[in-house]
C-alpha cells in the first residue's frame, strides 16, 4: 500500500476516534447507535492493518444502511480523512448511487492523514456546523400553503420543483374490489375445507379447529389519460409530476398522454428518479404542444388497451381541457364505450377554475354525460379533490336538484375548485347505454 | 466441535480481507474491496450481511460463493408474499403421523405420543436446517429477496436469528451449535425495517467496471475470446447508461456472451446484436430504445 496508515495512531486513540466519527456521522443524519459504534471498534480490530481505503469500507459497511445515506457518509468521511487521491480510487463504481466526492475541497496531503483522528476528537464543536449542513433545506409551511393554492399555469420553474415534494405526499388509492381468489383469514365467512381437513389430521381426523377464508381484496386499477396538447401546456409539467406519483403509487397504475396520438408512459415514468422519469417521458411522447384529437386518442386507447382488459373495472382519470380539433361525435362514442368498461370515469379540467370559463369546447360537452366526477384540479389543493374522487369519497354526493335529464351542460359548470358528482352510470345503472343524465342514482 | 473451534476454523480459512478475496476468486467470484471487506466482517464479527443492488449484479451469487469458500452447505430461503413459519421453519408431517397411528391400530401395537412427535415426523424447512447444521463450520443461510416477504416475517426472522434457537412445543428448544452465516438480499421493492438494517452489515453492490466485467464473464463462459468479451462488456455498459428500464445485469452479459459463442460469432457488429438482442434486453420497449439509438453506436469502438 502506498498510503501510510499509521496503525499506531488509530490503535492508540481507538475509543475517542470511534466515538468522534460515530458522532459526526450521527450528526450528518446516519442511523448510528452505540451498539453500532462498538461493532465498528471490533471491526477495526479485525481488519488491521487499517489503510484509509479499508477504513472507508469498514465504516461504510457498518454505518450506511441505505444508498441514500452514501452522500452524507462520504462527505463526513472525506472531510475527516481528506479527499480521495488519484492513485487510490475508493469508489470505482457508478456515480449514480455512489458518492459525490468531486465537489469536495482539494485533497489533504496523505501525511496529514494521521492528524485526522486526534484533531477531530479534540474539536467536537465542529460537529454543529456539520449538522446544519446536513439538514436538507425544507420548505416553510406557509410557503407550501401559498404554493398549494396557486394555479399550475402561474408557477415558475422553482415553484414547480418545490411542487414535486408536495405531490409525493399525495396518496392515490383506488377503491377496492373483491377478487375471485381466497386468502386465509382468522375470521372469514367461508370455511376453508382444505385447511380444516389438513388441520384435522393433527387431531386424529376430527376437525377440532375450523379454518376460515375470505375473498381477497384488491385495489382497482388506475388509468390516467393526460392531454398534452398546446392548450394544456401550462399545466402539462405539473400534471406530469402528478402522473409520476400515480405510477409510483402502486403496480396497478397505467399512464398515457395524448395530443394527436396516444403514448403509453407507464414504463417511462416508473423510475426511482422523478426528474429523469419526466425527461424520459418528454422524450417518449413526440407530440407535445400540438393539436388535440381526444376522440382519436380515446378510440386508440379503447381499441388497443381498454378492451383487452386494462379499462375493465378500472378508475379512469382524464386530464384535459376538452378542446377538440376532431369530431365531438367520436368523443361521445368512445366515451360511451369507455364508460361501459370502466368502474368510474373522472374528468379533470383545469380551465373550470377560471371565472371567465365558458365551456363551449365540443369535446368536453360530448364527454359530460359519461362522467362520474368532474373536478378542476388546477392547483395542488384542487388536486386533493382528484385524489378524493379516485378514492371514491367524493362522488356519492347527491346530484344537484336542478339538473334535468336533458339539461344543457351550461348549468353543470362546477364551481371553481369544487367537484360535482356526475350521476350517470354510477352504481347499478352502469352499463346503461342511453346517453344523458340519469337523476336517479339507483 | 464447539463454537469456539468453529470460529477458529473460520479464522484459519479467512485470516484477512485479501485472503477472502483470493479464495472467492478461486470459486470464480470476483469482488472489489468494498464487498470483500463487508463479507469478511460478516464472517468474523459475525453479523448478518444485507446485500442490495440492481437485479443481476450477483447478490445471490455472493452467498453461494461464500458457501463455496467455506466448503459448507448453502441453505436458501426464497421469500415471497405471505411466507410463514410453517414454510420457513418447520411443520409436522401430519399424513405420516396419521399413517403411523393407523398402522399401530391395525397391528395392535402401542404408540406413545413422544414417538409421534419425534424428529422423524418433523419436516425441516430452510431456517431449521440452517440452525441444525452440525458443522464443522456453520452453514451459509441465504435469505433471498427478503423485501418480498411481509414485514412481520422480517421481525420473526430476526428474532430467530438473533437467538440462534427455536422452540418447538412438542420437542423443546433446538439451539444451533453453529449459528449460520447469514446473507440477506433485497431488490428494494420496499424499504426494510430499521431494526433489520441496524442488525446487519450493509453493502450496495454496484455494476462492475467494464474491465472487471470482462474478467467475470470470461470466467463464466469458458473459451470465449477476449475480443468478444470486451465488446460485450462495453455494449452492456452502454446499455446501462442509456434510458432502458431494466438495465442488463452481469447475468444477462453472461447469457449474451454464451449465446454469441454458441452462434460462432467472432466479433460483435450491428447485425449480430440485432439477432441476439433478446438475450440481453428482455423488454420490447428497452429493445426499441437501444435500436432507436442505433446498433452501430452500441458496438462502436472507442
Amino acid at each position: 500500500m502506498s498510503q501510510p496508515f499509521r496503525v499506531e495512531t488509530i490503535e492508540l486513540d481507538l475509543p475517542p476516534f470511534v466515538g468522534a466519527l460515530s458522532r459526526r456521522l450521527y450528526d450528518a443524519g446516519l442511523p448510528v447507535t452505540p451498539a453500532r459504534s462498538a461493532d465498528f471498534a471490533r471491526a477495526l480490530d479485525l481488519v488491521r492493518p487499517v489503510s484509509r481505503r479499508r477504513l472507508y469500507w469498514t465504516a461504510r459497511s457498518l454505518f450506511v444502511t441505505d444508498p441514500s445515506q452514501l452522500k452524507a457518509f462520504d462527505r463526513v468521511f472525506f472531510e475527516v480523512f481528506g479527499s480521495q487521491s488519484d492513485d487510490e480510487p475508493l469508489e470505482p463504481e457508478s456515480t449514480e448511487h455512489g458518492p459525490a466526492t468531486r465537489d469536495l475541497p482539494p485533497a489533504t496531503q496523505p501525511g496529514e492523514l494521521s492528524h485526522g483522528a486526534p484533531s477531530m476528537a479534540s474539536a467536537p464543536g465542529d460537529s454543529d456546523d456539520q449538522a446544519q449542513e446536513a439538514e436538507v433545506p425544507r420548505l416553510l409551511a406557509s410557503g407550501e400553503e401559498r404554493l398549494a393554492t396557486k394555479s399550475f399555469d402561474a408557477l415558475d420553474a422553482r415553484e414547480l420543483a418545490q411542487l414535486y415534494r408536495l405531490m409525493a405526499r399525495l396518496e392515490l388509492a383506488t377503491p377496492v374490489r373483491r377478487t375471485r381468489r381466497h386468502v386465509k383469514s382468522r375470521h372469514g365467512s367461508h370455511i376453508d375445507m382444505r385447511r380444516t381437513l389438513r388441520g384435522s389430521l393433527r387431531s386424529g381426523g376430527d376437525p377440532v379447529h375450523l379454518r376460515h377464508r375470505r375473498r381477497r381484496i384488491a385495489r382497482r386499477r388506475l388509468v390516467m389519460l393526460c392531454d398534452i396538447s398546446g392548450s394544456m401546456e401550462p399545466y402539462a409539467r405539473a400534471y406530469l409530476q402528478f402522473l409520476t406519483s400515480a405510477v409510483g403509487s402502486g403496480p396497478n397504475a397505467e399512464v398515457f398522454v395524448f395530443a394527436t396520438r396516444l403514448t403509453r408512459l407507464t414504463r417511462a415514468l416508473s423510475s426511482r428518479n422523478p426528474e429523469r422519469a419526466i425527461q424520459r417521458a418528454a422524450h417518449t411522447a413526440p407530440d407535445w404542444s400540438s393539436g388535440t384529437r381526444i376522440g382519436d386518442a380515446l378510440k386508440e386507447f379503447n381499441d388497443r388497451h381498454g378492451r383487452r382488459g386494462m379499462a375493465r373495472g378500472a378508475v379512469i382519470v382524464i386530464l384535459s381541457d376538452g378542446w377538440e380539433r376532431g369530431d365531438p361525435a367520436l368523443v361521445a362514442r368512445e366515451m360511451e364505450r369507455l364508460s361501459r368498461l370502466a368502474h368510474k370515469i373522472i374528468w379533470v379540467n383545469p380551465r373550470v377554475a377560471a371565472n371567465s370559463f365558458s365551456p363551449r369546447a365540443g369535446g368536453m360537452n360530448a364527454a359530460l354525460p359519461y362522467l362520474d366526477a368532474f373536478v378542476s384540479g388546477h392547483s395542488f389543493e384542487a388536486l386533493q379533490e382528484v385524489v378524493d374522487a379516485i378514492a371514491g369519497t367524493a362522488d356519492r354526493r347527491p346530484p344537484t336538484a336542478e339538473l334535468e335529464p336533458e339539461e344543457d351542460w351550461g348549468s353543470a359548470i362546477p364551481v371553481g375548485g369544487s367537484s360535482v358528482a356526475m350521476p350517470s352510470g354510477y352504481g347499478p345503472s352502469r352499463g346503461n347505454t342511453t346517453a344523458g343524465w340519469v337523476t336517479d342514482d339507483e | 466441535m464447539s463454537v469456539d473451534e468453529a470460529a477458529g476454523e473460520i479464522r484459519r480459512l479467512v485470516p484477512d480481507v485479501e485472503t477472502l478475496a483470493q479464495r472467492l476468486a478461486g470459486v470464480d467470484y470476483l469482488v472489489d474491496e468494498g464487498l470483500a471487506t463487508s463479507m469478511f466482517l460478516s464472517l468474523r464479527l459475525p453479523q448478518p450481511l444485507l446485500l442490495e443492488g440492481e437485479a443481476g449484479v450477483g447478490k445471490t451469487e455472493a452467498a453461494k460463493s461464500l458457501a463455496g469458500v467455506l466448503e459448507t452447505p448453502l441453505v436458501r430461503l426464497q421469500c415471497y408474499e405471505g411466507i410463514d413459519a410453517a414454510e420457513a421453519l418447520y411443520e409436522w408431517n401430519y399424513p405420516r403421523q396419521l399413517l403411523a397411528i393407523r398402522l399401530a391400530e391395525s397391528s395392535g401395537s402401542s404408540l406413545a405420543e413422544e414417538e409421534l412427535f419425534g424428529s422423524e415426523y418433523l419436516i425441516r424447512r430452510p431456517l431449521l436446517r440452517a440452525l441444525e447444521h452440525p458443522g464443522p463450520r456453520p452453514a451459509v443461510l441465504l435469505v433471498d429477496e427478503i423485501d418480498r416477504a411481509d414485514d412481520d416475517f422480517e421481525a420473526f426472522l430476526l428474532e430467530l436469528l438473533a437467538e440462534a434457537a427455536v422452540t418447538i412445543p412438542e420437542l423443546g428448544t433446538i439451539r444451533a451449535t453453529h449459528p449460520p452465516i447469514i446473507v440477506l438480499t433485497s431488490n428494494r421493492t420496499r424499504d426494510l425495517h430499521d431494526a433489520v438494517k441496524r442488525r446487519c452489515l450493509y453493502h450496495w453492490i454496484p455494476y462492475p467496471t467494464p474491465e472487471r466485467e470482462v474478467e467475470i464473464i470470461r470466467r463464466r463462459v469458458r473459451g470465449a475470446s477476449e475480443t468478444l468479451a470486451v465488446q460485450v462488456a462495453d455494449a452492456v455498459s452502454r446499455m446501462r447508461d442509456s434510458d432502458v428500464q431494466k438495465p442488463p445485469g452481469i447475468a444477462e452479459a453472461i447469457d449474451w456472451l454464451a449465446a454469441l459463442e454458441l452462434l460462432g460469432v467472432e466479433s460483435l457488429d450491428a447485425g449480430t446484436v440485432d439477432r441476439t438482442l433478446g438475450s440481453v434486453l428482455k423488454y420490447e420497449e428497452d429493445q426499441e430504445v437501444i435500436r432507436a439509438a442505433g446498433l452501430d453506436e452500441l458496438v462502436r469502438s472507442e
